[in-house]
């Protein structure tokens, strides 16, 4: 059974919880366009090389840091960090995505899931906060486990890039199903890895997947907005 | 036959040196308005880099590495600030290259200030690892909002025209860029292990050997946004993929390319027609 302190996580990394997330692609819209995406091959590889190289391992590294931070209540720390991962964005439409749904994010677990802590760090988020930050920050402020919030995050964000492949057209909804399981233990090390990250580890080489989000503010038909 | 480093090549045993004698570089320098240009005040220089100002028209900063590359726990730290409506251009006589580190990475650490009105183009020539580098480098820039300030950097990995590969080295790139006090544009690059393996992956390079980043923070840099996609339009089919976005008062692009000199005259003709003023000479070769 879910350990019932662990159940407020399901409920925000649920689809339904309102941050929007259904309307960001990070980019794979236009790795579609190009054909780097066209089948449940190429999507998991794309996937799997954004949770080792890319954009999902600096963000599970921001949520631990984030989650730390605000367990330590350190407000500096925490602003610090909401400050470089909000410049770390690597397009317009990146930034949108990042910073839009962690404000969705603050905002809806402030009106039903406020915590003393939430309130106390708020200022520390004045100047703008990514979702993994802000996910991090919600978690710690209800005590949910650290490594559980970063590979529930993980699988949220795999999760959430699938549905945007199925919508898109070159996975079916099985094949997507597939996709996801293929990378549940990748998933379970890359979170358990970013546990231990400092500062200092974020990062990412992914360059064709930001030049991809860059591409995207150019193309002609469009069902996303990153 | 050149392409083939035997054991006794300098470069080799260059990397073998013991850490005491690897080099510790430092450059600094103030540069000013006088009223009839921008001119150097205290330079300083030390552990075999010097700072060159080759034209007595135009503020040319010209960084030389008389050591020729860098290995292993080599050091450079370099510091540059320009004062009220100073105009310059840094770049590097020639493209460093990052030896083979036995055990320590070489680190170079650039500190740019920039006051009211002051324009900066920091335009080395492109660094390029070889198999077994280990590289840190920071690039700090404090600016103001009045300011413009251009940074354009390219990394080669191993020299492909001569049959050279990387398959294991590490490179951190940390790029931190305040306006006003405030963090804009951090760049995180990471990468290590075998960097052939990682750059032939879609996501990350689809067999690129070179990559360019550049970002250009100016009052004007969002309304440039569309001139600077025409102006890299008609390279589309080239071996050269980019990708050029703005927000934030700020304008990033980014390249990579299967062919490194394609991507540098790419680069150059792009700085030169986005600029609209001459580039170093050391680019036009």
């Amino acid at each position: 059974m879910i350990n019932p302190a662990t159940l407020p996580l399901l409920v925000w990394l649920s689809p339904s919880f309102p941050v929007g997330a259904f309307a960001f692609s990070h980019g794979l819209e236009w790795a579609v366009e190009a054909g780097d995406i066209h089948d449940a091959d190429s999507a998991g590889q794309w996937l799997s090389d954004l949770l080792q190289y890319g954009s999902g391992y600096s963000d599970c590294c921001s949520v631990a840091l984030a989650w730390q931070a605000a367990t330590d209540v350190d407000g500096d720390r925490l602003r610090a960090l909401a400050e470089l991962t909000c410049a770390m964005q690597p397009s317009s439409e990146r930034r949108l995505e990042a910073t839009m749904q962690g404000q969705a994010f603050m905002l809806a677990a402030h009106s039903a899931w406020l915590r003393p802590a939430m309130e106390t760090l708020k200022p520390a988020l004045a100047d703008g906060v990514t979702y993994p930050v802000a996910l991090g920050l919600v978690a710690a402020s209800h005590a949910i486990p650290l490594e559980q919030t970063v590979s529930g995050f993980a699988l949220s964000f795999i999760s959430n890039l699938v549905s945007a492949l199925v919508r898109l057209g070159p996975l079916g909804q099985t094949d997507g199903q597939r996709v996801i399981a293929a990378l549940l233990p990748l998933i379970g090390t890359i979170s358990h890895e970013a546990t231990a990250a400092g500062l200092a580890d974020l990062g990412s080489c992914a360059f064709r997947s930001d030049i991809a989000s860059m591409r995207h503010e150019t193309q002609y038909t469009r069902l996303f907005r990153s | 036959m050149l392409d083939v480093i035997s054991p006794s090549d300098p470069l080799t045993l260059k990397s073998q040196l013991p850490a005491y004698i690897r080099a510790r570089g430092h450059l600094t320098a103030r540069l000013q308005d006088s009223g009839r240009g921008t001119r150097v005040f205290d330079l300083s220089e030390a552990g075999g880099y010097r700072l060159k100002f080759p034209h007595a028209d135009q503020c040319e900063a010209m960084i030389v590495n008389t050591g020729g590359g860098m290995a292993g726990g080599d050091h450079l730290a370099l510091s540059l600030s320009l004062g009220p409506k100073a105009v310059a251009v840094c770049s590097t006589q020639s493209a460093e290259k990052i030896y083979r580190a036995e055990r320590d990475r070489a680190e170079i650490i650039a500190t740019l200030t920039l006051e009211d009105t002051a324009e900066l183009a920091w335009l080395p020539q492109e660094t390029i690892l070889f198999d077994g580098a280990q590289l840190h480098r920071q690039l700090r820039v404090d600016m103001v909002a009045s300011a413009t300030f251009m940074a354009c950097e390219t990394v080669v990995f191993g020299r492909s025209a001569m049959g050279e590969t990387v398959h294991k080295a590490q490179l951190t790139d940390h790029w931190d860029i305040r306006r006003n006090g405030k963090l804009v544009f951090a760049e995180r690059l990471r990468m290590a292990g075998d960097i052939q393996a990682l750059l032939d992956r879609r996501t990350i390079g689809a067999g690129a050997r070179a990559i360019t980043t550049l970002v250009y923070v100016a009052p004007d840099a969002e309304a440039r946004l569309e001139e600077t996609r025409t102006l890299l339009a008609p390279d589309d089919s080239a071996p050269v993929e980019w990708g050029a976005s703005a927000w934030n008062g700020l304008l990033c692009i980014r390249a990579v390319s299967t062919d490194a000199s394609a991507l540098r005259r790419q680069t150059a003709r792009f700085l030169n027609r986005f600029r609209q003023r001459p580039l170093p000479r050391v680019w036009q070769c």
